[in-house]
């Protein structure tokens, strides 16, 4: 199969999700969610940033958002019955106390400087208002419709501000009684003090105001059978808002008040009042927060006249500002971007809406590992390893998807499927019971384990051990390049009829998982096996500790997991474990192919694999893990190394990652069937300096691609010198690319010093 | 990358020959194409074969660049 290059000026798009499909993802995500001190505050206090403001010390800050979410901050700071206290999870831990919001408010009110100036000159609004009667609701209702600009008059038996203040809140201290009376004559309200309160006063006066509210007591005076309604406390029939029945605290009282303000906006607009209320009053909040390593605490004392500014501090550093941050602990991906999986899923989204123009999100969805960590760590089980696949080849069906990104990779496949595929049975038997399936990577990184392996199981198992070397597939799935992952699929499963459907003995947990579906003679993992058998003589016997780098292929695979631990104790190693193996660890960067669309976050990923010192060792199972570590410096070492006593190169590049599958191939034809694959000779010398192999490696280069330049140079001579450097340059289009490479001749060959290569095409015109 | 000029600035010395035909470079009209979209340029061209060289700078510069933008197209 070969790729072509796709035109940006084909207009396609498909939608990746419907609307449902969407919310039921993103809907996961509770990252959002107030904190739970918040979410119960009938007014919505955002309770756990009014405690992180006080922790550091901004009662300025703190007191402005008090005074936003009431009229009269010091009657709810000394009477509020505080149900966010309540529902602080500090309290849940054994011997802990919750915050003490009601201490920290009054804290704020007294330590924090009131904002100057009065906010922008406010229109006063056309329709006016006019309250009857003193209570809390009453008066902090007068407040809240002063404060929406409705001209506003509130008539009151009361003599004078601080007997209206102490009427209210009568639980208020002196001090505080005097500042509120105060608050309340700075207000754009009209107060009609020592008023004779009574229908015939109501009833002279009702017609000239658009808004009525009384208070409950004058309300019973004027119709006792009548009841407000308990969401918009409208009463229809003396057509005034009031406050329904029953005892609901000072909180209930300012509370009321709010929604008295809101249904008065809806009536001055001529709407009913229970309309468009939005979301009113507490809620019942989702956010998961991690308290396992929450110390539990108890409050500061407040002393009789209050916190100072160090108490208040104390006291408010107790928060552990609740949130759910799991995804992002475990994974460098989302780290590196810095979102949260419901933001990164709606801009995923959108971005496969965009039919003409930038997709900005294709190298973020690229770069997701898929590797399943977060859908184990969330608590609601975020998939973001569906989401950025589904995604993946929603942009290759509707041709919004580079090819350069994966080009390299999906070559490799089919490398691995064509020059570098094997499919024998063992000598002897036509058809085998079983079949070693060392994996692409195993093949590239450490060919001789694979050999010593083939042979081991061929020697210790009865029925016939058959081989396939190849690729699994994983690399096109993971590039949401679907039409290979079927060519691949039937390719394989053709291979495996042939050989009599054995049982697949994997030696890469992904190629188990991959090939799962395909095989149905069943998949296991060469550690299962070599428990049953016993390990070899190889086998090394260490003694030392080491850490163990669990593989996303093996996620949910509990059976694997501990075939590997327990291999590894036999090995004779003391594991070390951290709170991120099994189930929660993260992926080494080869995952989803992070390494080709985007090397630092790989980077990144790996380097959030390594655990303990860097001469420890850190075994894997996977070959791929193996290699990526230690291109971070892990003295990394797969299983499987350890199991048949041989190391393997450190890092090989990628040429060599070929060229290893090629001799295994060729080793194994020839020593266990006798066949001799003879290497076409070059014919030539060619060298490359360490230079140009650097840029090889980084430009993704490979040998083979620089020798079918020089041979179509020899054959064309077509070339350009350059008389300062002496340099040559010749070059060839392969595929969907022009490769370069600059080199200077002698009679024998040439020496190769530096290479590029781009993807344009170019001509003269 | 419509302004052709500013694109690559053809060095003058006449340093670089055509290896087959032995004659030097010259500034000669080309067009870069990908992904269905063409960039008229200048580039060192051998008046004799046709040969068109791309610069290692400009390769793995300008023209790296612009592949990037329109990968994301
Ligand atoms: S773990 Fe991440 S995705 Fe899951 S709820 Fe928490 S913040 Fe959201
Ligand atoms: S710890 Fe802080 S954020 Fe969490 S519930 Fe308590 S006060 Fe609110
Ligand atoms: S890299 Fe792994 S843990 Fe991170 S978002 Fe992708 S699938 Fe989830
Ligand atoms: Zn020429």
């Amino acid at each position: 199969m070969d790729f072509t290059e796709r035109s940006t000026r084909v207009y396609r798009t498909k939608q990746l999700y419907t609307k449902e499909e969407l919310e039921l993802r993103e809907s996961r995500c509770v990252h959002e969610q107030p904190a739970f001190c918040a979410a119960v505050c009938p007014l919505k206090l955002d309770a756990r940033e009014f405690a992180r403001l006080c922790s550091e010390g901004d009662f300025a800050s703190a007191r402005a958002m008090l005074e936003r979410i009431t009229p009269f901050p010091l009657i709810l700071a000394c009477g509020c019955e505080a149900p966010c206290a309540s529902a602080c999870r500090l309290g849940e831990l054994p011997g802990g106390e919750g915050l003490d919001f009601p201490a920290l408010e009054r804290a704020a009110m007294r330590l924090g400087a009131p904002r100057s100036g009065r906010g922008l000159l406010k229109f006063r609004k056309k329709k006016s208002a006019a309250v009857f009667g003193a209570e809390l609701f009453t008066l902090a209702a007068a407040a809240e419709l002063a404060r929406k600009s409705y001209p506003t008059t509130f008539f009151v038996a009361e003599s004078c501000a601080e007997e209206l203040i102490s009427r209210c809140a009568p639980f208020l201290p002196e001090a505080d009684v005097l500042a509120e009376a105060e608050r309340l004559c700075g207000m754009d309200m009209d107060v009609r003090y020592s008023c004779d309160l009574s229908p015939e006063l109501f009833a002279s006066l009702s017609g000239n105001y658009d808004l009525l509210c009384v208070s409950r007591d004058f309300l019973l005076e004027l119709d006792a059978s009548a009841e407000p309604d308990p969401v918009t406390l409208l009463c229809p029939s003396p057509g005034v808002l009031s406050r329904p029945s029953g005892e609901r605290g000072v909180l209930g009282a300012l509370y009321d008040a709010r929604r008295a303000g809101v249904s008065a906006d809806r009536m001055a607009q001529g709407m009913d009042p229970a309309t468009l209320r939005g979301e009113e009053g507490p809620v019942v909040s989702r956010l998961h927060t991690d308290l396992s390593s929450a110390v539990p605490s108890r409050r500061t004392g407040e002393p009789r006249g209050g916190y100072d500014s160090a108490a208040a501090r104390a006291e408010a550093s107790r928060c552990i500002q609740c949130e759910c941050v799991e995804c992002l602990r475990g994974c460098a991906y989302l780290r590196h971007y810095g979102k949260f999986p419901r933001i990164l899923t709606r801009e995923i989204y959108n971005n496969a809406g965009i039919i003409m123009g930038d997709h900005m999100m294709n190298k973020a969805l690229n770069s997701c590992a898929l590797c399943g960590q977060c859908s184990v760590v969330c608590p609601n089980g975020y998939d973001m390893a569906e989401i950025c696949l589904s995604a993946r080849e929603n942009m290759v069906a509707t041709g919004k998807m580079s090819l350069a990104v994966h080009e390299f990779a999906l070559y490799d496949q089919i490398f691995s499927n064509t020059e570098g595929f094997l499919a024998r049975p063992q000598p002897g038997h036509d058809r085998c019971r079983y079949l070693f399936f060392p994996g692409c990577q195993a093949a590239a990184i450490a060919p001789e384990v694979v050999a010593r392996a083939y042979s081991d199981l061929c020697a210790r198992l009865e029925g016939g051990v058959a081989i396939m070397l190849g690729c699994c597939g994983a690399i096109s799935r993971w590039a949401g390049r679907t039409e290979l992952s079927a060519e691949t699929d039937s390719q394989l499963r053709s291979a495996l009829d042939e050989l009599g459907n054995p049982e697949i003995i994997a030696a890469c947990p992904t190629c188990a998982v991959t090939l799962g579906g395909l095989s149905p003679g069943g998949v296991r993992g060469i550690w299962d096996v070599l428990l049953e058998l016993g390990l070899p003589a190889s086998a090394s016997h260490a003694g030392a500790s080491a850490s163990l780098h669990d593989a996303c292929g093996a996620r949910g695979d509990a059976r694997t997991q501990g075939a590997v631990r327990e291999i590894v104790r036999r090995l004779g190693f003391e594991l070390t474990e951290n709170g991120w193996s099994g189930d929660r660890a993260p992926c080494c960067g080869y995952g989803g192919l992070v390494s080709y669309a985007n090397p630092e976050v790989a980077s990144e990923l790996a380097r959030s694999c390594l655990d303990g010192p860097p001469d420890r060792p850190q075994i894997t199972y996977c070959m791929a893990c193996r290699d990526r570590l230690a291109r971070e410096g892990a003295q990394s070492v797969h299983i499987l190394e350890l199991v048949y006593g041989v190391q393997a190169a450190q890092t090989p590049g990628i040429s060599e990652k070929r060229r290893n599958r090629l001799l295994l191939k060729q080793t194994l034809l020839r020593d266990i069937w006798g066949e001799d694959l003879k290497n076409e000779p070059l014919g030539f010398r060619l060298d490359i300096t360490g230079e140009a192999r650097a840029l090889m490696e980084q430009r993704m280069i490979l040998d083979t691609d620089v020798a079918a330049v020089m041979r179509a140079y020899r054959e064309s001579g077509e070339a350009v010198l350059d008389a300062d450097s002496g340099l040559l340059s010749a070059r060839l289009r392969l595929g969907n690319v022009t490769f370069w490479v600059k080199f200077t001749e002698d009679s024998e060959g040439y020496t190769v010093h530096r290479v590029y290569s781009h993807r344009m095409t170019v001509e003269t015109r | 990358m419509p302004d052709d000029k500013n694109y690559y600035e053809i060095d003058p010395q006449g340093k670089l020959s055509c290896r087959k035909c032995g004659v030097p470079l010259v500034k000669g009209d080309a067009v870069f194409g990908y992904l269905d979209n063409a960039f008229p340029v200048q580039l060192p061209v051998c008046p004799k074969c046709g040969f068109v060289y791309v610069p290692e700078e400009l390769a793995m510069g300008k023209v790296l660049s612009v592949e990037k933008v329109l990968e994301d197209k």
